[in-house]
């Protein structure tokens, strides 16, 4: 309690909008008990749509402020106090390797510090909105992050980066830069800059290839983008979620520990970014979103690379990372996708699978061969036209392409693939038996966007 | 088994995918640490380089028409 509320006095005082009095510790603002967290409410989306429902309501500047005060400075001394909070709190990146963003910042302050600040708002993940709900609906706290870290790492320079097609999401980032702008905020030059609409347009090795002068497509990381990132300068490149979680680590202290993630759970003909709350389990932030799970149903966690696992494993799972580990799962981007026992999580899966082959990069034999490969031996397993030695022949190929590419694209893959036969493992039985149960005409839950 | 080279960096033969076109000679060159898969691509060891094929491997990465092969050390 008086751990929390010293760090937040801390982070208060340095506001650089209220300049330090004399006795900067006489008119004292109360420090906020509890700050709000990043959404307060489910947003809707549809299946495909990248729009957030129009129930919802956008933060401008001055509801931002209102509601989560002011930004602190971390610039200078004050970047080390934030380090340390960012510290003690552990927040991690949500991309695979789950970085502590600490040490990322860190590695970039011993690699020189300068260099660039990218929010990674390129949401790849077709099932996913949450990165797209949070900069619609709440900008400033993302760009509060970007500025944060921007001041941390000694640089004025940022950029938001996008998908083209992110059209609502363009809009609130530059209505917001432009609300900014005319508060005389100008912490940090930032420029929206646009990716091609593509899976791999988000992965962290594409986005510092594109913003180098190169193609948007992943490349063989020899070094941390921290350390040598665009241009080969120290970059902190995170993800719209990471920044936001910064901007309120900041105002906090570390003594606060973290909210829930944000999740989007798959309905038919809806997705619904759900704010997790703290020790709630994912049966519950399902229930919540009002998307109905059939109790002998199954689950698609964390996207499109991620985990199937039976429903009945995970309903009463705290939806934290760290709880889903033990179960071979992670939240990743936070997709939950429950699938009714009367659906066939094969045809799912091997749909989902198609569209992987379809958006790999081309450029790593192993992924560029291997994807399709497997693509074509699953299509057989959801039409019920198993061939001998098909299953053994897809887990060999599986087993080639783990690993091998110079991204993660192709590991995912695998790793839905594998915990699809897993899961599904019954009903490649009977399919193999007798033939494709009757789930396989049942319409797509997962969203499939078309590959340019 | 590694005392010996507990104070020697450790080494590991790494493939760039990108430049990798599959044409195999490192396969030939470096058999016994290089395999291929079902593609032609190779498939190297995660584990670090044992002293003894040092050689080798360095012959593969010479011979790659790509340039796709480096050897550096292992990452902690």
């Amino acid at each position: 309690m008086t751990g929390q509320h010293a760090a937040a006095d801390r982070w208060l005082h340095a506001v650089p909008a209220a300049p330090p009095t004399a006795d900067d510790r006489a008119p004292a603002p109360a420090p906020l008990p509890t700050l709000p967290g990043l959404l307060d409410a489910p947003v809707t989306f549809g299946s495909t749509s990248r729009e957030a429902g129009a129930e919802s309501r956008a933060h401008d500047l001055t509801s931002h402020l209102a509601t989560y005060g002011s930004r602190p400075d971390a610039s200078g001394r004050h970047a080390e106090d934030l380090v340390a909070a960012l510290e003690e709190v552990a927040l991690t990146g949500r991309g695979g390797g789950h970085f502590r963003v600490a040490r990322k910042w860190r590695t970039a302050l011993a690699a020189g510090g300068g260099g660039t600040v990218v929010a990674n708002c390129a949401e790849g993940e077709p099932a996913s909105a949450k990165d797209a709900a949070l900069l619609q609906l709440r900008p400033h706290l993302v760009l509060d992050g970007m500025a944060l870290a921007a001041e941390a790492l000694g640089t004025r320079e940022a950029i938001v980066w996008l998908h083209k097609g992110d059209h609502a999401t363009r809009v609130a980032v530059v209505r917001a830069l432009a609300e900014r702008h005319a508060q005389g905020d100008l912490t940090v030059a930032v420029r929206v800059v646009e990716g091609p609409d593509h899976y791999l347009t988000g992965e962290s090795s594409s986005v510092v290839r594109a913003l180098s002068g190169g193609p948007a497509l992943p490349y063989l990381t020899r070094q941390p983008s921290a350390v040598h990132g665009i241009g080969g300068r120290p970059t902190l490149l995170h993800n719209a979620e990471t920044l936001a979680r910064i901007a309120l680590v900041a105002r906090r202290g570390g003594g606060v520990p973290l909210e829930a993630p944000l999740l989007t759970v798959v309905g038919r003909g809806r997705r619904i970014v759900t704010p997790a709350r703290v020790g709630e389990t994912l049966g519950e932030v399902v229930a919540r979103s009002g998307v109905v799970a059939d109790p002998r149903g199954s689950v698609l966690l964390g996207g499109y690379g991620g985990t199937w696992l039976p429903w009945a494993d995970v309903l009463r799972v705290e939806a934290t990372e760290d709880a889903f580990r033990p179960l071979g799962a992670s939240l990743g981007a936070g997709v939950v996708a429950p699938l009714a026992a009367h659906e066939c999580g094969l045809a799912e899966t091997s749909r989902v699978l198609d569209y992987l082959a379809a958006s790999s990069a081309r450029q790593c034999g192993p992924c560029l061969f291997g994807l399709p490969a497997m693509a074509t031996l699953l299509q057989r397993v959801a039409a019920g036209r198993i061939g001998r030695g098909d299953l053994r022949t897809l887990e060999r190929y599986a087993a080639e392409v783990s690993g091998r590419g110079a991204c993660h694209h192709p590991d995912g893959a695998v790793q839905l693939t594998r915990s699809a036969l897993r899961t599904f493992a019954a009903d490649v039985r009977r399919h193999q038996h007798d033939g494709p149960c009757p789930g396989v005409d049942q319409p797509p839950l997962l969203p499939l966007p078309e590959v340019f | 088994m590694f005392g010996k080279s507990k104070h020697q960096e450790q080494e590991q033969l790494r493939v760039d995918p990108l430049a990798c076109d599959g044409i195999g000679i490192c396969a030939h060159l470096a058999a016994g640490i290089v395999t291929v898969d079902s593609w032609g691509y190779p498939i190297l060891p995660t584990r670090p380089l044992a002293r003894g094929d040092r050689r080798s491997a360095a012959a593969a990465v010479s011979a790659c028409p790509r340039r796709a092969l480096f050897i550096e050390p292992v990452r902690r």
